[in-house]
């Protein structure tokens, strides 16, 4: 049940047609894991505070460093050397106290990913490295936890969601694994990807629209496009299909 | 028979800017042989120990060319993607 507070606070996505009070109710029950405090976890957990997701729980092992603070806003000039996990709570739950913030400072691998996700309905994809995507596919695969898969680099983002079981994983897709590296990235181009993650995030609480699933969305900034290709699941998907292997990252 | 051939930004480096490219062929491979002979560069861009990089996505009109992308045919006025992957966050 909506508080008045929570009435007015939502009043203008609970007047979506879509999303009404019944929408912002499950928004309310909805419980979402975000893999990572950066680039794009920061702007990705103040849309889904905003948005009234009732439980956020956010994972990252990092401390906030100078050349963070171009892109991942939830950290400030006065919070460097903190851990990012702090920060951002010490932000959202004063942005919405209304809602519940779960802070992990720990970094996600294959020994604690199941217990970081168990009892969620949902995980962002705000991470920097593959070898971990990899492991959150795996997990929202077996576990069937739909996920919600971004990227970026320089002006240039990518968005696909993944509905274990139905459509095409992270791995029906990727097949490599790039270099670690230090990328280049305007700031903007995580919070437009971070946007469409979150987006996807409600919609698929709600059950409203058509989902980026079996969808590769790619952002070029530079030329200010949008791009889709199609994807499908891959039968022989070493997560999803019928090679399913251990993977040790 | 002429097949556009889109490259990802990343390899623009190597064709003065440009994005779209045609070339002749009856496979995704003899595409991108013909791309490679053209600009020679990209050749280790593309391909590792004489396999496609996996960290390129070939599209085909659109949707995704996996698996076996250099044995899927073409004809003309199709048009290849070439997609670099992206792992920043």
């Amino acid at each position: 049940m909506l508080s008045q507070e929570e009435l007015a606070r939502y009043d203008r996505q609970i007047m979506i047609p879509e999303i009404g009070r019944e929408g912002q109710e499950r928004l309310k029950k909805a419980k979402v894991f975000v893999a990572g405090a950066g680039g794009l976890g920061s702007p990705a957990s103040v849309y889904l505070a905003a948005a009234g997701i009732g439980c956020i729980r956010i994972a990252d092992h990092d401390v906030v460093d100078p050349s963070n603070l171009n892109r991942q806003i939830l950290h400030w000039h006065g919070d460097i050397g903190d851990p990012k996990v702090k920060s951002a709570f010490d932000k959202l739950s004063k942005f919405n106290p209304d809602i519940k913030i779960e802070i992990i400072s720990e970094t996600i691998d294959e020994n604690n990913v199941d217990a970081m996700t168990d009892g969620f309905d949902a995980i962002v994809d705000a991470m920097d490295n593959f070898p971990t995507r990899y492991v959150l596919n795996k997990t929202a695969v077996k576990k069937n936890i739909p996920f919600f898969h971004g990227a970026v680099r320089g002006l240039e983002g990518r968005a696909m969601t993944i509905i274990p079981g139905k459509t095409a994983c992270l791995r029906c897709m990727y097949h490599g694994t790039p270099p670690a590296e230090k990328s280049p990235v305007l700031g903007a181009t995580p919070s437009i990807i971070a946007a469409i993650q979150v987006t996807e995030v409600i919609k698929y609480f709600v059950g409203m629209g058509d989902l980026l699933a079996d969808r590769l969305l790619i952002y070029d900034g530079m030329n200010m496009t949008f791009k889709e290709f199609k994807l499908k699941k891959n039968p022989e998907c070493d997560h999803c299909g019928k090679k399913i292997i251990a993977v040790k990252c | 028979m002429s097949i556009e051939i889109s490259l990802h930004k990343t390899h623009r480096r190597h064709t003065d800017g440009k994005e779209i490219i045609e070339v002749e062929g009856k496979t995704v491979g003899e595409c991108l042989k013909n791309l490679i002979n053209k600009y020679p560069p990209l050749d280790k861009e593309i391909f590792k120990n004489g396999k496609l990089h996996s960290l390129i996505e070939v599209y085909l009109n659109g949707a995704s060319a996996y698996p076996n992308e250099l044995t899927k045919p073409v004809k003309d006025g199709d048009k290849i993607s070439l997609v670099y992957m992206l792992s920043s966050g």
